[in-house]
């Protein structure tokens, strides 16, 4: 089933609260957009991938990860290994860059074209940042029950309403996904051969899917509107929850030192230039 | 008497821009600790009926009102639904919908937490409503991996946590299988019995309602016909039927017998007293009774589909079918039946190319799967789904059954005279410029019958095409299967709905768990009662009656049961 | 509460028994005028499209493969009104990317996205007192702009004339949102007639698409700053995507729409349709 895939063992990561788990991915986040060192974000990308382990995500999810994003990695290295030159020279001064690997002359279009170790480093650096970004969501958010993602939320002052949609909808997408392959399915069933048709006529048969999808939908809303209110439903915050959320010893002491960690991240760019582009870890 | 919980004194109700009154004076007594039944065809004000208990008519619709109704002695015109909700429980149709939470007991403690329930004061709660569904020990599981049945309970608990003097079911059991539909009835009539909770059930499961209601009121036009004990109201036949309202089986065999003696006597409604009543009567000599009903098929066409030693797997490791082996000839009428989970659309999905074998093969007139392609094979099989909305694409019933046609690059002309031709046959020429969904139900699912139709298919397959649907409804679809049956078209329809299928069907494929259990022309397969049940299906009234008589006696309706027994009589009597 | 006791009469014989109540209609849960069921299903509907690729493998646009979810922002928002439409947008876009976090490069840049669609859209069409929200809308997205097109040019040191080719989708949206097409197209979605309600579709998804592009774009580029040669291959791929998700976007709108006013559904308080 396409849904939420929270990990199923109990560790350091599932007993902490949301909210201490929200800040530590807003840190983590910012942090890898900051540093363009390929150094520092391995570093980064490194602890979270551990993290992420340590906290009950499979290996198997993390490779799959790696295995669906890596025609996106393999684009990187190829345009900013050959292409990152403007940019480096216009970002670090740095007039000459280290050839690695030169096209033979000949080549049609691409002939001469020379890929560089600072661009094929710079592609590196992009690798682990988008990763960083990408794994401190499993790290945050599948460490932690949908439930307790809700009460963690309306605590961090987020509207009741806005915590009630979101809930919701983690509950109903899977059903409408369901719901998109029946109708695919229907489609497919009335004899259409796909096959021979152009390019658009196809998209805007696939396209004709999203129709009934959406009203079927909007139909059902009427009737969830009708169910939410037969059960004293009144989008109003003032209501008791059945999990509490309440910050802990660790959970304070995550706030606090991703915090601490923030503002060093950025004293070390701005004060010294780490993880700056061209600051002292150069290219690395 | 019991005191009352909830009272409708001369209540009318019209919904917004409309003059029609969808409940029309009604006045009506629900007592601590009742049972009562609501019937009425669609449209009959059911559902309006059970919105009124709650306040959300009017107070959700707006509307005209008229006359009271009041619940726990509070008016609903007068009180929040909130403070309704702590009196009234309702569980609806789709057990999807209403199920919002990502844990069972978050389900149950959803309403306590609006209603401001210490937390405290709700693990308890949630406890004991989950024991009274017998939920226990699933707290922490997600709705979605919970059995239809399951669902539904879930919503019963969910509603019962709120400790309703009144509980109120909308059609609960018609989205379910006959496995889910016992589990809630057997559920609710717990409920009623041991906790003395009030119970307000509509539904078209006429045999259920006769066995568990105390009272029955019978709702036609938003007006109150009749109330009384189920006696009463299911044993008036000719009113049910004049109603459009499917009657027990039961009664309507003992109506037909009176009706063919001439005779008065008072019609039982419930399934022991008709089998005591046939056990009781005089014996009957059945061996000329029925010698026109045991047909012998010899047919020798070729097969049309034919499917040897099928396994399939799911990528999840479900093993779906286990070595099924089956021919289908031109010009069959198949009914696939058996529980959910049975292998019934994984079997059916391998005709349409939908998937394929793990192991064995599937052919369509000779040829293996592997050379059709899926739109090939669409114009040979037409497949209609289970609910009509799905497979709306289109703004016009024009446009929706011209759809295929225009996309496989028909002529303008061709695609016209195709579509008026099969627009006419289904009697949906006049609704030809209308958005299909501004239909009626019934109607939705012809239009999508004629786009399926539009391509001329040979072989046509209905999954569940009566589900949602009332009697009337119902037989509608099942006429039309039964004139393209006539016409020459292989028809296979799978259903749960075993009572509505011997004026159709000729030979059933009875599944469970993944194999096939009974292939057998349909009076034997009906009557491998013991099959039928290891696959939770219950026989119909019919057909149990007639086993009442006698072991040999393959009859399938009322009508044939009645006609053998008057037949008998009638001899005996000459 | 609204109360209603309507005073036109029925004849006198069809009169019910009881006495006239006066009805209370309860305010329903809204979001700022959409009722939040309808809210929710929709951001339900987009977090189940955003698992739904087109069958186009015209890819690099954004650096992935682009799902049906993009095509419908616009739709969500004209539906739902601006503030609704941006959070059924930007919930089920969140949804989408928490459950499948590598469908995007960037989380937050693609709820961005989804939530300035979403409210564009429907800043496109509301009416009134709210008439004047699409000029500081404009203004956020002229930012935007510079600052996407200006790190290209003054920080990354890209061909200006690259970038404005390769950012063509979004100064063309936002040249149109600016200008009054933002309102011919508006118009054009209240219409009876299905083909002019794809006209507008098709330009106002082409405009809210654009923008919502521009939103995700400009964060997307900061974290990756493309070489300027990209910026070039981006030119003729860019607007052929663009077109494919516009045409989508009209397709499953006009049948939307036709299906809503068929089935006589409540219409939320800021639907444009």
């Amino acid at each position: 089933m396409l849904t939420l895939q929270t990990v199923t063992r109990a560790s350091f990561f599932t007993r902490l609260d949301f909210r201490p788990k929200l800040v530590l991915m807003a840190v983590l986040t910012l942090t890898a957009f900051l540093w363009e060192s390929v150094a520092l974000n391995g570093a980064l990308a490194l602890g979270v991938i551990l993290a992420a382990l340590a906290a009950g995500v499979s290996g198997r999810y993390i490779r799959r990860v790696l295995g669906l994003m890596a025609p996106f990695y393999v684009i990187l290295l190829l345009t900013q290994g050959f292409w990152a030159g403007d940019m480096l020279r216009a970002r670090t001064g740095q007039t000459v860059l280290t050839p690695l690997l030169t096209l033979p002359a000949h080549w049609w279009l691409i002939g001469g074209g020379q890929m560089s170790l600072e661009g094929v480093l710079y592609a590196l650096n992009l690798i682990a940042k988008t990763l960083t970004m990408t794994l401190v969501i499993p790290l945050g958010v599948f460490t932690t029950d949908a439930n307790a993602m809700i009460v963690g939320l309306v605590k961090a002052r987020i509207p009741y309403k806005l915590a009630f949609i979101f809930s919701s909808t983690l509950r109903f997408f899977p059903l409408l996904f369901a719901e998109a392959q029946t109708i695919l399915e229907a489609q497919r069933l009335r004899g259409l051969a796909f096959e021979d048709l152009g390019l658009l006529k196809r998209v805007s048969l696939y396209a004709k899917i999203a129709v009934p999808l959406i009203l079927n939908a909007l139909v059902k809303a009427q009737t969830l509107e009708i169910v939410l209110l037969s059960r004293a439903f009144s989008g109003s915050p003032e209501r008791t929850y059945l999990h509490e959320s309440r910050l802990a010893a660790w959970d304070y002491a995550l706030l606090v030192s991703s915090a601490l960690f923030f503002i060093a991240v950025l004293v070390a760019y701005f004060g010294w230039g780490l993880g700056r582009m061209g600051g002292p870890l150069a290219n690395f | 008497m019991a005191s009352i919980i909830a009272a409708l004194k001369q209540a009318s109700y019209a919904y917004p821009h409309t003059d029609r009154f969808a409940l029309k004076d009604i006045s009506l007594d629900i007592h601590q600790g009742e049972f009562l039944g609501l019937i009425g065809p669609t449209g009959a004000g059911k559902t309006t009926f059970c919105l009124a208990l709650n306040g959300i008519v009017p107070q959700f619709y707006g509307g005209r009102f008229f006359g009271h109704v009041t619940v726990a002695g509070l008016d609903t015109l007068d009180h929040p639904i909130s403070a309704l909700a702590r009196h009234v429980g309702v569980v609806f149709e789709d057990p999807e919908t209403q199920l919002v939470a990502h844990s069972v007991e978050n389900e149950i403690a959803f309403a306590l937490e609006n209603l401001k329930i210490p937390r405290e004061e709700m693990l308890p709660r949630i406890s004991r409503a989950l024991e009274a569904v017998r939920l226990e020990g699933t707290e922490k599981r997600h709705p979605q991996e919970l059995s239809g049945g399951q669902k539904q309970r879930l919503a019963i608990a969910a509603a019962l946590a709120l400790r309703p003097d009144l509980l109120i079911l909308d059609e609960p059991t018609s989205q379910l299988d006959p496995v889910g539909a016992q589990e809630v009835f057997a559920t609710v009539r717990e409920l009623n019995r041991t906790l003395g909770i009030a119970v307000v059930m509509t539904g078209h499961a006429a045999e259920e309602l006769a066995e568990y209601a105390d009272r029955v009121a019978l709702l036609v036009g938003g007006k109150l016909v009749k109330v009384g004990p189920p006696d009463a109201v299911y044993g008036d036949v000719a009113q049910l039927e004049t109603c459009d309202v499917r009657p027990p089986q039961v009664a309507r065999t003992f109506y037909l017998i009176n009706r063919l003696r001439g005779a008065e006597s008072p019609v039982p409604v419930r399934l022991a007293e008709g089998m005591r009543r046939l056990r009781e009567g005089p014996a009957i000599e059945i061996a000329g009774c029925y010698a026109k009903c045991v047909e012998t098929h010899s047919d020798t066409s070729a097969s049309l589909l034919s499917v040897k030693d099928l396994h399939h797997v799911y990528p999840d490791g479900t093993r779906a079918l286990r070595g099924i082996s089956l021919d289908i000839r031109a010009g069959e009428y198949v009914l696939i039946v058996g529980q959910n989970g049975a292998g019934k659309s994984s079997l059916v999905k391998h005709f349409l190319k939908l998937l394929t074998p793990t192991e064995g093969c599937v052919q369509v007139d000779g040829r293996d799967m592997r050379e059709w392609t899926v739109g090939a094979l669409a114009r040979r099989i037409g497949y209609v789904a289970q609910n009509p909305d799905h497979q709306i694409f289109n703004a016009t019933v024009w446009d929706e059954v011209a759809f295929a046609l225009k996309n496989r690059g028909w002529r303008k002309a061709e695609v016209e005279g195709r579509v008026i031709e099969t627009l006419s046959a289904l009697n949906l020429l006049d609704a030809r410029d209308r958005h299909p969904l501004a239909l009626p139900r019934g109607d939705r699912a012809r239009v999508v019958i004629a786009a399926v139709l539009a391509l001329h298919p040979d072989v046509l397959i209905f999954d569940e095409p009566t589900t949602g649907q009332d009697y009337r409804g119902a037989r509608a679809i099942l006429d039309i299967t039964r004139d393209l049956h006539r016409q020459g078209k292989t028809i296979i329809v799978i259903t749960h709905h075993l009572h509505l299928m011997p004026d159709y069907a000729e030979r059933v494929l009875v599944m469970g768990a993944g194999v096939l259990l009974l292939d057998a022309p349909i009076r034997q397969a009906y009557h491998a009662v013991d099959v039928l049940r290891s696959t939770y299906l219950t026989p119909p009234q019919a057909v149990l009656l007639a086993q009442a008589l006698g072991n040999d006696v393959p009859l399938l309706t009322p009508e044939e049961v009645a006609a053998c027994v008057t037949d008998k009589n009638v001899k005996r009597e000459t | 509460m609204n109360t209603s006791r309507q005073s036109e009469d029925l004849p006198q014989s069809e009169l019910p028994a009881g006495e006239e109540r006066e009805v209370r209609r309860l305010d329903r849960v809204a979001i700022d005028g959409a009722p939040i069921a309808y809210v929710l299903v929709l951001a339900a509907v987009v977090a189940a499209l955003a698992f739904i690729p087109i069958p186009i493998s015209v890819v690099i646009g954004s650096g992935k493969n682009f799902p049906m979810s993009q095509s419908i922002y616009p739709l969500v928002g004209w539906l739902l009104g601006p503030v609704a439409g941006a959070v059924a947008d930007g919930i089920g876009a969140l949804v989408g990317v928490i459950v499948a976090p590598h469908t995007t490069t960037s989380a937050p840049a693609t709820v961005l996205g989804a939530v300035l669609g979403g409210f564009a859209a429907g800043a496109m069409t509301v009416k009134e007192r709210r008439a004047w929200w699409w000029a500081p809308l404009a203004g956020v997205f002229v930012i935007f702009y510079g600052l996407y097109a200006g790190r290209a040019v003054f920080i990354n040191g890209a061909a200006a004339r690259d970038v404005l080719l390769g950012s063509f989708i979004n100064w063309s949206a936002l040249l149109l949102f600016v200008l009054p097409t933002r309102v011919w197209f508006a118009r054009l979605l209240a219409e009876r007639d299905l083909k002019r309600i794809g006209i507008g579709l098709f330009g106002g998804t082409w405009i809210v698409a654009g923008l919502s592009h521009l939103a995700t774009g400009t964060i997307v580029y900061a974290i990756l700053n493309w070489a300027s040669e990209y910026w070039l291959v981006f030119a003729p791929v860019a607007p052929l995507e663009h077109l494919v998700r516009c045409l989508v976007g009209a397709i499953i709108g006009t049948g939307a729409i036709a299906g809503l006013r068929a089935t006589g559904l409540i219409k939320p308080t800021y639907a444009a349709y």
